[in-house]
């Protein structure tokens, strides 16, 4: 038999001597200029990094591409991000340029530090995935192709982080960035009764709603939803293939603003509802483009400097955010999940839009 | 739908092998199943001992029992399920009691 649970290599084998001199001793360091980093460690030694962007679902044939690259330019060392982009570790400055001239003619966007956009967090979509309501692949690259200039920039007053999940199932980083890109549903899951008795497990299907608008008949083997109590979370397609809820007319996209994990300035927040709607569009997704740069555009003009989206929000307040990016305000923001009451105003402050 | 040919049978099956007409289940089926699931040889009283309690709980509330359950209620623990099914007890054991195929986020 195979060996079994010897978990991943140990990382410290793959660092290149640089790192492994100075680990834990980097004094500090600089943003050189777009894409490039510069540590400096208590040694003395630099250590020059070298960021690009990757489409994160990549071949064999791209991997080996950026062995090759890491070959010529940094002994064979590299890392990713946990945004997917690539980095070029270096401790020759010298060789900084060539590589980026290498990249940028094998046509690598170089950038992604600083006030940047850098990569977009996505999952799996039409590509891998029995849950999506939308793709991911497909918008990410019309999106990226359209803020490429944010990407090769440090012009914002904060880096704006942008993810997308296809479904609310939220894999990744949507609920938590200052921009996200979620796949919902509109129509309520079709029920295929004579499959639930042998590929659904009943009580977690019943289990499986969050609103209760599900009910199960054990005896008779059925499930039947209550298309008032619905919300097509798709949570019970999830647990019970016999209910599939996609839907290609009325599937899209919902946009969300304002979410941050890090604890710089203030705490991190929950991105909330922008945009209840928009239509998928393949294979450019026209309205979702658009919306997203206009949110861009409103807060790189009005937030002050270290400002994230959500702070530059909650200073203006929401009212203000939806008078200044035009974006309607309608019943579908309004919370009526459990905590909702919260969400609500109590006071009178508040500005005449 | 895939169909497979078990000792002489013909049952409906998913493309992961999972029955798909659950009352179709027999013992035949399981032991003629077990050896895609790396069981070697005929099915032992301990294996039987699962199955059964799969089925029973299966046929008692609807759904198969969460793991915890399976090991307290059959002084087994984790170790032992995975030497009885190698695959696992959702993916093995489940399979070859005939259940529904284990959902979700797998």
């Amino acid at each position: 038999m195979a060996k079994t649970d010897i978990g991943p290599p140990d990382y410290k084998t793959m660092l290149p001597p640089v790192i492994s001199r100075n680990y834990g001793k980097w004094l500090y360091h600089e943003i050189l200029k777009p894409g490039v980093l510069m540590h400096i460690a208590e040694s003395g030694e630099a250590l020059y990094t070298v960021r690009a962007g990757s489409p994160r679902l990549i071949s064999t044939d791209h991997i080996r591409e950026i062995c090759d690259l890491a070959e010529k330019y940094c002994d064979g060392y590299l890392r990713f991000t946990s945004r997917h982009n690539i980095e070029f570790l270096l401790d020759d400055k010298n060789k900084v340029d060539p590589l980026i001239a290498e990249l940028t003619s094998l046509n690598y966007p170089v950038g992604g530090t600083g006030h940047a956009i850098s990569n977009i967090v996505h999952t799996q979509g039409w590509v891998h995935c029995h849950t999506p309501a939308t793709d991911a692949s497909g918008p990410v690259k019309a999106l990226m192709d359209e803020i490429y200039d944010y990407f090769v920039t440090m012009k914002l007053p904060n880096h704006v982080r942008i993810a997308l999940a296809c479904c609310l199932n939220m894999c990744g980083a949507v609920h938590c960035s200052d921009i996200a890109i979620l796949g919902i549903h509109r129509t309520v899951p079709k029920t295929d009764n004579t499959r639930v008795p042998n590929v659904c497990e009943i009580p977690s299907t019943v289990a499986s709603c969050p609103t209760g608008a599900i009910r199960g008949d054990m005896k008779a083997k059925t499930v039947t939803v209550n298309d008032e109590k619905c919300m097509y979370c798709g949570n019970c397609y999830t647990v019970c293939p016999a209910m599939p809820i996609a839907d290609p007319d009325n599937d899209g996209i919902s946009i969300w603003v304002g979410g941050k994990v890090s604890n710089a300035r203030s705490a991190p927040k929950f991105s909330k509802l922008a945009i209840p709607f928009l239509p998928n569009n393949p294979p450019r997704w026209p309205e979702v483009v658009e919306a997203v740069k206009n949110i861009i555009e409103v807060y790189a003009s009005h937030a002050r400097k270290h400002e994230r989206v959500g702070e530059w929000i909650e200073r203006v307040g929401w009212e203000r955010f939806f008078t200044l990016t035009g974006i309607p305000f309608t019943d579908k923001h309004i919370d009526d999940y459990d905590m909702a009451t919260e969400t609500f105003r109590t006071s009178t402050q508040f500005k005449w839009g | 739908m895939p169909q497979i040919e078990l000792a002489g049978k013909i049952y409906e099956v998913d493309e992961d092998g999972f029955l798909q007409e659950l009352d179709k289940w027999n013992e035949e089926f399981a032991q003629a199943y077990a050896k895609t699931e790396d069981i070697e040889g005929p099915l032992t009283e301990e294996h039987w001992k699962i199955i059964n309690y799969l089925r029973d709980y299966f046929k008692q509330f609807g759904i198969a029992p969460m793991v915890r359950k399976v090991c307290k209620d059959n002084g087994v623990d984790m170790k032992k399920l995975y030497e009885l099914f190698p695959t696992g007890p959702a993916k093995g054991g489940c399979k070859l009691a005939g259940l529904s195929k284990p959902t979700g986020c797998v």
